[in-house]
């Protein structure tokens, strides 16, 4: 089953305490560190373990998960491709 | 010293030159994640060692380590613990013990408070002063992995200023749960053991010590017939305000921490002959650690090797073992290696000294840096140079504003999960009118105690962009409510779901780099702790910065929030009543050396230990030898609220108005603000406001209760 992109922003903005931001509002494409939602690398650890919590997903390196992070699409391919078999 | 690899001196010397590493499994505690990863743990039985019973085991092996220093130094407390003071580094305190409190809780549902008893990062001090005879000025410097290097650095400044003739100074830092699964949340940690500067490096590796030093003025290591083994020639500090975990990415504060040292040291780069490095063995420490030096040193960069996979990273000991290592290279005559290292790194494009070697070593420098963008490097130097230093006493200090969040409000608290539920009337703060003047990071990222400081900073003032800016913040307890929530999710998931953010946060100098972050201060920032001489402490350091021309400007801090496991503990041991309430506030009083119309000036700051059985009269004695007493209108002082505590300040107050023909003014500043470590910088909010609204000359005299004293005079 696919990811929904939904249900992806949501725990990101759980996650990363996004407060003011709803799903609506952050684009699938656009990128989430530097300029875009302005993350940075704690964040990026937050995701490691909301990918962990949520999906199974063990991130050692977190080069692994660096280019996955570039944008909610790509991650949500990322967990597609890695998310162990149920 | 005792680390991983030995007990003394020279069986880790032995260690370090054979490039022995030092790793083992974890056995101290249980780590279901991250067992299986080697660490530096000490695997020797402390009490066989002599340690003593009660204290935390960070604050046995700093006892071990000063009563080595001591004893090797051949220094008689006896004659000479008035003149000698302690600053230590310690980062994880207690928490190691009071941990274990937590365990006990949440997973035998049983409670054992006594644990947590020495959990505070002062206690090793107190320990190692009240059972050594230390009667100088003494704190903690709690600034996380620069912690050690920052202690000695402080050590240094108080024998230059005159503060006293000898400080027992280093670090010291058990392993413990809460660093140890910190670090690996932050993806830090090298399964395979640490690899510093070498290509494949993955992390650090964690690990626990502690090393003391006997530094002593020269004049008085000559006039006691001393053995001079080194010299502590160049110190410096700095503050990268960039981010609270990763450095910055030219090494911008590494290379201003440097160059200071050299400036002090009246070096010039090609002077030093070895480095040891910070070199924890991350990607990003090693790669801005070999820019900073390239940065510094050009394309000569001297012989340099990081040691840790020695000892493991023993963060506040750290740079105090590191700078052992520095000073028997220097004895020794020998470069030591760097054990991990295999292939270099292009992108780092040097490469350290692989085998311990022989070489003619004068000067060496010794980097440590930490949390916060903190940095510290200080340089050592053969017994026979010559020493460069002046005497530098601390000046008289303008006061040019105040920025304060004081409580002002009485609130019933109720403790909650997982302690069982009371009710604690407390001094709160908030809500705070400005914290929508927080940009979105940090109101999105930052806990309330950061914020806390950032405001009160900015409430203070925003210094010149072109000042160069210390910041000093005294704190008693630091994090607490990070620090508990990390904790309480790692024992109650079993280290499942780990909080990245929530770590960095918990460590003492968050809220003073957080500061440094938003008022882009790049000087000194230190987070010095000592109980109820936690501000004092945090006074002495920015006025002795502005002495030395370190700095511009120097924002002196004091900060503790309400958590509820002192408010719980408080209640069941019967610290609160209804004249002794918890509380929390943050100040800061924005220093320069002189200004046109201050708002006050602070013209002496001192601080010392008293005896047991409390002496008033000499306590009265201590103080009238520091300032013109019949000059003093108020006397300000703290309470406790317990008769037996209390006691002796009035009896201070009755032993000082003997001396008088009129009786002293005198107030306490508890009962506005309720009780915390660092409540002390609220009674000098009072002091800067008396002094200048009555024109008069103000004393703030503060006990702590672990021995601690401070006395501070404000004028108009």
């Amino acid at each position: 089953m696919a990811i929904s992109t939904t249900e992806l922003k949501q725990r990101i903005i759980e996650a990363l305490n996004l407060q003011d931001l709803t799903a609506e509002q952050i684009d699938d494409e656009a990128p989430l560190f530097g300029t875009g939602l302005g993350l940075d690398s704690i964040d990026a650890l937050e995701l490691v373990v909301m990918l962990e919590k949520h999906y199974g997903i063990v991130i050692k390196d977190i080069e692994e998960g660096r280019p996955a992070f570039r944008s909610v699409r790509t991650l949500a391919d990322f967990i597609e491709a890695r998310r162990p078999a149920v | 010293m005792i680390a991983a690899p030995g007990t003394t001196v020279e069986e880790i010397w032995r260690a370090v030159a054979s490039g022995a590493c030092g790793l083992r499994p974890l056995s101290l505690f249980t780590s279901p994640r991250y067992g299986q990863i080697p660490v530096g743990e000490i695997p020797f039985d402390l009490q066989a060692l002599g340690a003593p019973q009660r204290g935390s085991r960070s604050d046995k092996l700093a006892w071990l380590a000063v009563r080595d220093a001591v004893r090797a130094a051949g220094l008689d407390l006896g004659r000479a613990g008035d003149r000698t003071g302690v600053v230590l580094g310690c980062s994880v305190g207690g928490s190691y013990d009071s941990e274990k409190f937590l365990v006990t809780l949440l997973k035998k549902g049983r409670m054992r408070p006594c644990a947590t008893r020495f959990h505070e990062c002062s206690a090793p001090v107190d320990l190692v002063a009240n059972s050594f005879g230390c009667y100088g000025p003494s704190f903690a410097i709690s600034t996380a992995c620069s912690s050690g290097g920052l202690a000695i650095a402080t050590a240094a400044d108080l024998i230059q200023s005159g503060a006293a003739d000898v400080v027992i100074t280093g670090g010291t830092d058990s392993l413990s749960r809460t660093t140890w699964a910190g670090f690996h949340s932050l993806l830090l940690v090298d399964a395979e053991g640490c690899r510093p500067f070498d290509v494949e490096r993955g992390g650090m590796s964690f690990g626990e010590g502690a090393a003391a030093l006997v530094l002593e003025s020269e004049a008085h290591a000559r006039e006691r017939g001393a053995t001079i083994l080194a010299r502590l020639t160049g110190w410096g500090a700095s503050c990268d305000a960039y981010h609270a975990t990763a450095p910055h990415p030219d090494g911008q504060g590494a290379v201003a921490a440097m160059q200071a040292a050299l400036r002090r040291a009246h070096l010039r780069p090609h002077d030093i002959h070895y480095i040891n490095a910070h070199g924890t063995g991350t990607r990003d420490n090693d790669l801005t650690e070999a820019r900073a030096m390239q940065a510094v040193f050009g394309t000569r960069v001297p012989p340099f090797s990081s040691t840790k996979r020695v000892f493991g990273h023993a963060l506040a000991a750290s740079g105090a073992l590191e700078a052992v290592v520095c000073i028997e290279a220097l004895r020794h005559q020998q470069q030591p290696g760097n054990p991990g290292f295999r292939q270099r790194d292009s992108a780092i494009g040097l490469s350290p000294v692989e085998r311990t070697r022989a070489a003619r070593l004068t000067h060496v420098m010794s980097n440590s840096f930490g949390f916060g963008g903190n940095n510290a490097a200080v340089v050592f130097s053969r017994a026979d140079v010559a020493p460069q230093t002046r005497a530098t006493p601390v000046k008289p200090a303008a006061v040019i504003s105040v920025g304060a969040l004081l409580p002002e409000q009485v609130v019933e608290r109720h403790t909650q999960w997982p302690l069982p539920t009371v009710t604690v009337t407390a001094h709160a703060c908030g809500p705070f009118s400005d914290l929508a003047t927080l940009n979105p990071i940090q109101r999105r990222r930052l806990n309330r105690l950061s914020q806390m400081a950032i405001l009160a900073a900015r409430r203070a003032g925003r210094p010149d962009p072109a000042q160069r800016v210390a910041i000093t913040l005294g704190t008693g307890f630091g994090s607490l409510d990070e620090g508990a929530i990390f904790l309480e999710n790692l024992i109650a998931k079993n280290e499942a779901e780990p909080m990245p953010t929530r770590f960095p946060g918990s460590v003492h100098n968050a809220p003073a780099g957080q500061v440094a972050i938003d008022l882009a201060a790049h000087g000194l920032n230190s987070a010095p702790t000592a109980d109820e001489i936690s501000f004092e402490s945090a006074l002495w350091q920015a006025m002795n910065q502005l002495a030395c021309n370190e700095a511009d400007e120097a924002f002196a801090g004091a900060l503790d929030e309400l958590n509820k496991y002192p408010l719980y503990l408080g209640k069941r041991w019967g610290v609160w009543n209804a004249e002794s309430r918890p509380g929390e506030a943050a100040v800061f009083a924005r220093l320069t050396p002189a200004a046109e119309t201050p708002l006050a000036r602070v013209s002496t700051i001192r601080l010392g230990r008293f005896r047991q059985p409390f002496d008033a009269e000499a306590e009265a004695q201590w103080i009238a030898s520091s300032v013109d007493l019949a000059a003093v209108t108020l006397l300000i002082t703290g309470a406790q609220g317990w008769r037996k505590f209390d006691s002796r300040y009035l009896d201070v107050v009755a032993a000082l108005n003997r001396r008088r023909a009129q009786p002293l003014e005198h107030q306490t500043y508890k009962p506005d603000c309720g009780e915390f470590p660092a409540a002390s910088g609220v009674g000098f909010v009072r002091a800067v406001t008396a002094a200048r609204e009555r024109g008069i000359r103000v004393l703030l005299y503060t006990l702590a209760w672990r021995g601690g004293k401070a006395i501070c005079l404000v004028e108009p």
